[in-house]
Order: structure tokens, then C-alpha cells, then sequence
């Protein structure tokens, strides 16, 4: 029982890790609260899950839904996010959970508020070793988290536009100072961001066979946010790791402590967690900002 | 001059009575029902301006403080059968004393942390509301009844209404008093700059855990006078989103403001309320309320700076131009 419960909860920090990664990338360059994250990625499922409806090709579908969240990510961050860019912590915070509320409310009014059951059209086959089952699915996820974390580092170190945003996510005038489109670049992140997030929301519905309109807040932004804050704020690596953390306390929790106490326990061993280690395991090698 | 100001406190003296009497000329049960739920959301918003507005500490988890006095008023009240004034203080205290732990806790955190660490707190207070079901029986709910002084019970609405102002009344000296004081200062130099605060000789750490506290206990009072005026509570009265309405009336209101937040109460339960048919979009108009908020007017409408006193100018400005059109024009 202990392996299969080991690769459950590494199956499901692999579907936070895909999640965490789109998360991570903007919160560790602006440091801002991004509550709108889940419920913007949302929005780019639930037009891939129509567009499957359709009987149009799964890749062609998800392509179009993270197209779908990429430029309602540029929407958002031109008109909710930047104007509020230096207006403190608070402002842009409470401007995020308003983009949150709208996003949430725009799927309600479209696809309603019922769940509807969702699967991707391949074929789910399972492997047994020795008694313990791992689902073709799950080794999918994880291989696509891992390629995409290498994918995204490798821009980050030696692409212009990734050097670009690092520089950024160091100081932004002086990044400005340099030349760098500041604007441009950290809208294009947004965009990818939610991007990502698609690739994540449509794969995490596939692992649990659903889709509705909450998917984007309690099971998207906040898991995201507490991976990335496990792993380290702004290191691509730690939120993986955090992820599969964040994944094996709540399979752990729920099988051999309580499962009706199982979020009070994750949520206590998080708190704990960060009082004793705020930057996280990886913290990002970048200069405080005062 | 002296005349305006004459003018002024008629108006307030006016408007003071007009509040006492509200329960002579409205007797639609309805309506009263609504104002006594603006006068109990108002305690909770002054105590979030209190936390965020005055000491800004982000905090997303009130609902579940008031949740916290609601239970242990309503549980205490039911099967130990103490009087009532004990069971409604020592709600308040209990959720109090839960905040000082948050308090604690969050003494050392950061932004980030401790908005995260309040949103826990608040999921593993609801989780407890769930899963405990001796005590606070479960998801089904719990009731519980009417609060009574010296054996005479507050059956009426009208006589509900008149403890819910003197509860509001009592609550915003005693805030307004805070606020005006030593520790209102330091909760403000704390939000301006923690760091020139903490240069400037005050004990940022514990000024953070005492806000927590009265902030708590302000919050806690609140959720216990609901729950015995509902006489029903439930774990879906305090969810995040109760958290994120709450925090939105001190936000509306605006920060720093006191009479804003009873504002901002007011505007947030009786909008609703007049747009039942909209029911479904109310989370639209709110989000669309708190981005058009933050861009125009970060400081709601009462706030240092926001709609009242733009307005206020706006009009000051464009009667000077009139007046010294007429002066041209005369001339």
C-alpha cells in the first residue's frame, strides 16, 4: 500500500507542478499576488473542453485554449494589472481577485456552474509493478512538467528575452535603463504564464476526469501558490519539488492521518513550514528588494 | 462660516433621530432585517479598516474570526446556559485569543506570508466547523436563540435593532478611540514604512499581534451578535469569499476611514438585495466594482483622497470658476 500511495502522490504533485511552473514564472519576476492566475487559465480549458465537444483534434484544442488564455492574459495585465503596477502591495492585490471574480463569473454565465466530466480521448492504460498501478497518464504528466521546466529554464539562461526578464525580476528601472521594453516583456510573461497554466488546468482535468468552474481558484491558484511558495519563490526547480511536497502531505495525510482533517493538516504543516523557512527550498539566487 | 457649521450639526442632530426612530416609520420586517445586517457587517468592516486599513496587514481570513464568536457564543449560550452577556463577550474573546495566536504567528512574516497564513487559518477554521460535528454540528448547521438581558429576551426586531446600534455605537468610540490614540499611530507608522517604524522605537512585531487581537475581537463580537439575531449558522457563512466581501467593504468604503467602512457596509448588503434577479451576477459586479475601484479610485469613497473628497473638489473648483464668471460678468 505504501508505494502505490508514494506514486499517487507523486502522480498528483506532478498535475501541481505543471500548475505551479506558469504560476512561479510570474510571481517570481514582479512578486505580485497573482490571484487571477487559476480563474484567467480557466476560462482557456473550458474553450479547449468546447472545442473537443466539437470533435476537433485534443492538440489543435489545446492549442487553441492556450492561445485563448495567453491573450486574455494580455487583456488583463493591460488593463487591471499595469496601471496599478506601483501602487503598493494591497492595490494590485485587490485588483487581482476583482479579474478573479470576473473570470469565474464569465464561465458561470457561458458554460454554467455544473461539472461536467472531461477526458482528453486517448486511451488510459495502466501499468502493474508488482502490485503497484501507475496510470500511462500520470508518466505523461510528469515527463511533460519535467520537459517544460528544462524548455523554460534553458529560454530563461540564454535567450535575450529571457535574460531580459531576469533582469527585470531584479529591478525594473533599471532594466528600463538597459534598453529592455519593460512593458512588453512582462506582459509577454502573463501570456505565457497563462499559457501554461492551460497545459496544467486541461491536464489536471484529465487526471481527475472533470471540469467546472471553480477548478481555477481552490484547485489551481492556491496549490500553485502554496508550490511555489514550498519550493522557493521564483525557482523554475523548486516549484516542481514543492509541488511533489505539497502532493505527497496531502496523499499522506489523507491515508494515514484523517482524511476529513486532511487540508487542516497540510495547511498546519505549510504554516510551519514557512515560519521556519520563508524563502522556500530553492530560494531564487536574486538580491532582496527593500 | 459660523452659520454653515450651525448648519452642519442640525443636520447631524437631524439625522441622529432620523436613525433612532427607523423602527417607528419602517415596520417592513424585511427592511429591518437588512439595516440591523448593515449595522453588524459594519462592526466587521471598521474591524478589518482597523487590520488592513490602519496597520496594512492584508488579511483574507475575518470571516472565519467571526465564525470563531459566532460558534463558541452559540454553543456556549446553548448547552452551558450561561447568561447571555457571558456567551457574546466570551465569543469575542475566544476569537481574541485566536488571534493572537494568528498574531503570533505572523509576527515575523512578511506581505506574501501573511496573507497565505491567514487564508489557512481561515480554511482550518472552516475544516473545524465541518468535521466537528459534536460541537458545532457539522455542515447541517446550528441553531440557536435570541439574546436576552436579565431575562427579558430580544424577540422583536425593533428591540434587535436598538441592540445592534448600541453595539455599533460602542464599537466605533471605542475603534475611533483606538485609532486616535498612541497604538493607532504606531499601527499607521507600521503601514506607512515597518521599517522607519521600527527605527522610530515601535515594537513592530507586538503592535502586529495586538492589531490581530482587538481586531479579532471586534470581529468576533460581530459574528456572535449575527448568529443570535439569525438564530441559524452555518460553515458556508464563512467561507473565503465571505473573507473577500468583508475585506471589499472597508476597501469600498475606504482605507483609513471609519465612517467609510459603514458605508461600504451599506452599499455591499442593500445592493444585493435590491438586485435579486441579478443574484447570479453578483460576483460580476463585484469584481468588476473592486478592478474599476483599484484604478480610479484606490482609496474608495470616504477614504483620504477618494470619491468623496475628488468630488468635493470637483465641485469646489467648478463653483469658483462660476462665481468668478458672475464677478466678471458684473463687472
Amino acid at each position: 500500500m505504501f508505494f502505490q500511495h508514494l506514486v499517487n502522490a507523486l502522480s498528483v504533485g506532478s498535475v501541481y507542478a505543471l500548475l505551479a511552473i506558469g504560476y512561479n514564472m510570474v510571481y517570481g519576476i514582479l512578486e505580485k499576488l497573482n490571484f487571477a492566475h487559476g480563474d484567467v487559465y480557466a476560462v482557456g480549458c473550458f474553450v479547449t473542453y468546447t472545442l473537443m465537444l466539437w470533435q476537433i483534434h485534443p492538440v489543435l484544442a489545446i492549442l487553441a485554449g492556450m492561445l485563448v488564455g495567453f491573450v486574455l492574459n494580455l487583456i488583463v495585465e493591460r488593463f487591471a494589472y499595469r496601471p496599478v503596477r506601483n501602487a503598493g502591495r494591497i492595490v494590485p492585490t485587490i485588483s487581482a481577485v476583482g479579474i478573479a471574480y470576473i473570470m469565474r463569473n464569465f464561465i458561470q454565465a457561458i458554460w454554467g456552474a455544473e461539472t461536467y466530466p472531461f477526458s482528453l480521448g486517448f486511451e488510459l492504460k495502466s501499468i502493474n509493478i508488482g502490485g503497484v498501478v501507475i496510470g500511462t497518464l500520470q508518466l505523461y504528466i510528469l515527463a511533460i512538467a519535467i520537459i517544460l521546466m528544462v524548455l523554460i529554464s534553458m529560454a530563461l539562461k540564454y535567450t535575450k528575452w529571457g535574460q531580459s526578464i531576469i533582469c527585470i525580476s531584479q529591478s525594473i528601472p533599471t532594466a528600463a535603463l538597459m534598453g529592455i521594453p519593460v512593458n512588453k516583456v512582462i506582459a509577454m510573461v502573463y501570456g505565457i504564464g497563462a499559457a501554461l497554466g492551460v497545459i496544467g488546468g486541461i491536464l489536471f482535468c484529465s487526471y481527475y476526469q472533470f471540469i467546472f468552474m471553480g477548478i481555477g481558484f481552490s484547485y489551481g491558484t492556491m496549490k500553485a501558490w502554496m508550490a511555489a511558495i514550498w519550493g522557493g519563490i521564483g525557482s523554475l526547480k523548486g516549484s516542481i519539488i514543492g509541488a511533489m511536497v505539497l502532493g505527497l502531505s496531502e496523499i499522506f495525510v489523507s491515508a494515514y492521518v484523517s482524511s476529513a482533517y486532511k487540508d487542516v493538516f497540510v495547511w498546519l504543516i505549510f504554516i510551519v513550514f514557512i515560519l521556519i523557512r520563508p524563502k522556500g527550498m530553492f530560494p531564487a539566487e536574486i538580491a532582496e528588494k527593500i | 462660516m459660523k452659520i454653515q457649521k450651525n448648519y452642519v450639526n442640525i443636520i447631524k442632530v437631524i439625522f441622529a433621530v432620523a436613525v433612532l426612530l427607523i423602527p417607528f416609520y419602517i415596520t417592513n420586517t424585511y427592511a429591518l432585517k437588512i439595516i440591523c445586517n448593515v449595522m453588524l457587517y459594519s462592526i466587521i468592516a471598521l474591524s478589518v479598516n482597523l487590520i488592513v486599513g490602519f496597520c496594512g496587514q492584508l488579511d483574507f481570513g475575518r470571516a472565519a474570526f467571526a465564525g470563531l464568536g459566532a460558534y463558541f457564543s452559540a454553543v456556549t449560550f446553548n448547552r452551558l446556559g450561561l447568561p447571555f452577556i457571558v456567551c457574546f463577550l466570551g465569543g469575542a474573546i475566544f476569537a481574541a485569543l485566536i488571534g493572537c495566536l494568528l498574531g503570533i504567528l505572523c509576527r515575523y512574516t512578511s506581505f506574501d506570508y501573511l496573507t497565505l497564513i491567514t487564508i489557512g487559518f481561515s480554511e482550518i477554521c472552516r475544516k473545524f466547523f465541518i468535521n466537528w460535528r459534536p460541537i458545532t454540528n457539522g455542515a447541517f448547521g446550528l441553531s440557536t436563540k435570541r439574546p436576552s438581558f436579565f431575562g427579558v429576551t430580544l424577540a422583536s426586531h425593533q428591540s434587535m435593532f436598538y441592540f445592534s446600534l448600541i453595539l455599533l455605537i460602542l464599537c466605533y468610540i471605542v475603534i475611533r478611540r483606538i485609532t486616535r490614540s498612541k497604538v493607532g499611530r504606531a499601527f499607521k507608522a507600521i503601514r506607512d514604512d515597518s521599517i522607519a517604524a521600527s527605527y522610530a522605537g515601535i515594537d513592530v512585531p507586538n503592535y502586529k499581534v495586538l492589531c490581530f487581537v482587538i481586531g479579532s475581537f471586534f470581529t468576533g463580537l460581530a459574528g456572535a451578535a449575527m448568529v443570535h439575531y439569525t438564530m441559524f449558522t452555518a460553515p458556508t457563512n464563512y467561507t473565503l469569499d465571505e473573507s473577500i466581501i468583508m475585506l471589499q467593504m472597508a476597501i469600498l468604503g475606504g482605507l483609513g476611514s471609519l465612517p467609510g467602512s459603514i458605508v461600504g457596509a451599506a452599499i455591499l448588503i442593500i445592493a444585493p438585495e435590491i438586485s435579486r434577479s441579478f443574484y447570479n451576477y453578483r460576483l460580476l459586479f463585484m469584481g468588476i466594482m473592486m478592478v474599476v475601484l483599484m484604478l480610479f479610485a484606490p482609496k474608495g469613497i470616504m477614504g483620504d483622497g477618494g470619491l468623496k473628497d475628488q468630488l468635493v473638489a470637483f465641485v469646489k473648483k467648478n463653483w469658483s470658476k462660476r462665481a468668478r464668471k458672475g464677478e466678471h460678468a458684473g463687472v
